[in-house]
């Protein structure tokens, strides 16, 4: 019984696989066509295009900025949603699976596509990049957060509400300083992210780096496009050590 | 002896199971209650309805005149509750936990930032030393050890200002000489402040060392009402079937 119960599950996976790669269309031949125009490409791409450099120093602060009033703000929404969110705070409990609806719904579809619709409704530029971030990331952040105060025991906050304490007092009281850490390491942590996933976003037209970077591929304009790559990188490394040196003095 | 806590006829059930079935009780000013009895007697449900956790399905809880079921927010801060997992905020400081105690009294906008006047500052201090934990205000609960947790959770009780604090099994996650101490706490805190105390145990011994009555629980129902000082062999025949409790003899 077992024996071929293990063999039928190999063939699945098998099948799986081979289904897979035919529909992502997985062709090595073109790969070994491409790699050496690819290869070209670099090769062209010396010597750096550095005479645009304040142009693109303008363009990642965009992207940086964006990240960082993108998290910030999907933070500051988090805190009241994961109440609402939790079974064991939320005042509302007849609202507590819409609102988990609503945490998996922004969560599942990416800032990109959020950016997507929002350069439509608010313009080109960076605040569509903004309301793209906040979204998806109000979702991701919140969920975490719901989902880490639902394994809280609620002992301390029966405990405060016990002393008189206003539900909500008791909340802030009781509640805040244990998701506090929680929630400033996992806000660097989106920033990081948000900064990586936003490089992208001016491909949609909703500003920072991005647009250069689109810019450059449509031109073909190789030692710009890998100038960018680099500083990307830069900032990216940059950023990644700031963050990791601030969680550690925070938590 | 005026009459400050009245218990009268409580029903509880749960579905078909009936847990608490005609519980009664007076308790007056400066007086400590044991409640004794098997897993199972219903003492954690009697806990729930005293606290006003749980509304009883039939009879009165009565403070001060007052039905307990009745009380909302503030009303509730003059019955303080003791738990028997300590239910601290492990990320505040000692001291900010015992100014939990105050959040009944004070503007909720201090409670929310954190910010007590002096004199709440300086009673949440003699609270604190009262439980012989001065010099240890700016310690993080979560690194006091459990016989010292359980003394800011009374410290906490305390700062309530409370004339009755009800504890559930308040030494049972303690070794018992930590235990004794706690209660010997509660005696003094009892008899020098006139505050009543309704106090869960396991151990009879315990019981008729530190308590001024006992009231034994069997199957919902009260068995014995009676002077610690008389809690002999044969009540506790009567309460635990002989079983499995043993008595400590030794004075």
């Amino acid at each position: 019984m077992q024996r071929p119960g293990r063999w039928l599950a190999a063939a699945c996976g098998l099948a799986f696989y081979v289904v897979c790669w035919r529909v992502a269309q997985v062709d090595p031949g073109k790969l070994a066509e491409g790699l050496p125009r690819l290869w070209h490409w670099i090769a062209s791409a010396w010597p750096p295009a550095l005479d645009e450099l304040p142009l693109f120093g303008q363009r990642i602060l965009e992207t940086v900025a964006m990240a960082a009033i993108g998290t910030t703000a999907a933070m500051l929404l988090a805190l009241p949603m994961a109440v609402l969110a939790s079974r064991n705070l939320t005042p509302l409990p007849r609202l507590y699976l819409p609102a988990r609806w609503l945490l998996n719904a922004l969560r599942g579809i990416d800032s990109f596509v959020f950016a997507l619709l929002f350069v439509a409704a608010v313009g080109l530029g960076p605040f569509a990049g903004v309301i793209g971030i906040a979204l998806h990331t109000w979702g991701s952040a919140a969920k975490l957060l719901a989902d880490h105060v639902e394994n809280m025991s609620t002992g301390p906050l029966d405990a405060v509400l016990s002393t008189g304490a206003g539900r909500a007092t008791a909340i802030l009281y009781a509640v805040l300083p244990e998701v506090l850490p929680v929630l400033l390491s996992s806000a660097l942590y989106w920033w990081e992210f948000n900064v990586r996933a936003s490089t992208v976003l001016g491909v949609v037209g909703a500003g920072g780096i991005g647009l250069e970077l689109k810019n450059s591929m449509d031109l073909l304009d190789f030692p710009r496009l890998f100038t960018i790559i680099a500083l990307i990188l830069v900032v990216v490394m940059v950023l990644d050590q700031a963050s990791g040196w601030l969680r550690k003095r925070l938590v | 002896m005026s009459v400050l806590f009245s218990v009268q006829g409580v029903v509880r059930r749960y579905g078909a199971r009936t847990v608490l079935d005609g519980v009664g009780f007076v308790l007056a000013r400066g007086e400590m209650l044991a409640l004794l009895g098997p897993s199972g007697a219903g003492k954690t449900t009697l806990f729930r309805c005293l606290a006003g956790l749980e509304r009883p399905d039939a009879g009165r809880i009565a403070h001060a005149g007052v039905d307990v079921a009745t009380l909302r927010g503030r009303e509730r801060r003059r019955i303080a509750l003791v738990f028997q997992q300590f239910n601290l905020v492990g990320r505040l400081s000692a001291l900010d936990n015992v100014l939990a105690g105050r959040l009944g009294h004070v503007p909720a906008w201090r409670g929310w930032l954190r910010r007590f006047d002096a004199a709440d500052l300086a009673l949440a201090r003699r609270c604190l030393a009262r439980v012989g934990l001065a010099g240890h205000e700016g310690q993080r609960a979560d690194t006091l050890s459990g016989g010292q947790q359980q003394r800011v959770a009374i410290a906490r009780a305390l700062a309530q200002e409370p004339d009755l604090i009800i504890a559930d099994e308040p030494v049972a996650s303690l070794d018992p000489g930590i235990g004794a101490g706690i209660l010997e706490l509660l005696k003094t805190i009892c008899h020098a402040d006139g505050v009543a105390v309704v106090c869960s145990l396991h151990q009879p011994e315990f019981a008729r060392r530190y308590a001024d009555r006992v009231l034994g629980l069997r199957a919902g129902r009260v068995v014995i009402d009676a002077p610690a000082a008389d809690l002999g062999p044969a009540a506790l025949r009567i309460l635990y079937d002989g079983a499995i409790e043993p008595l400590d003899t030794t004075p």
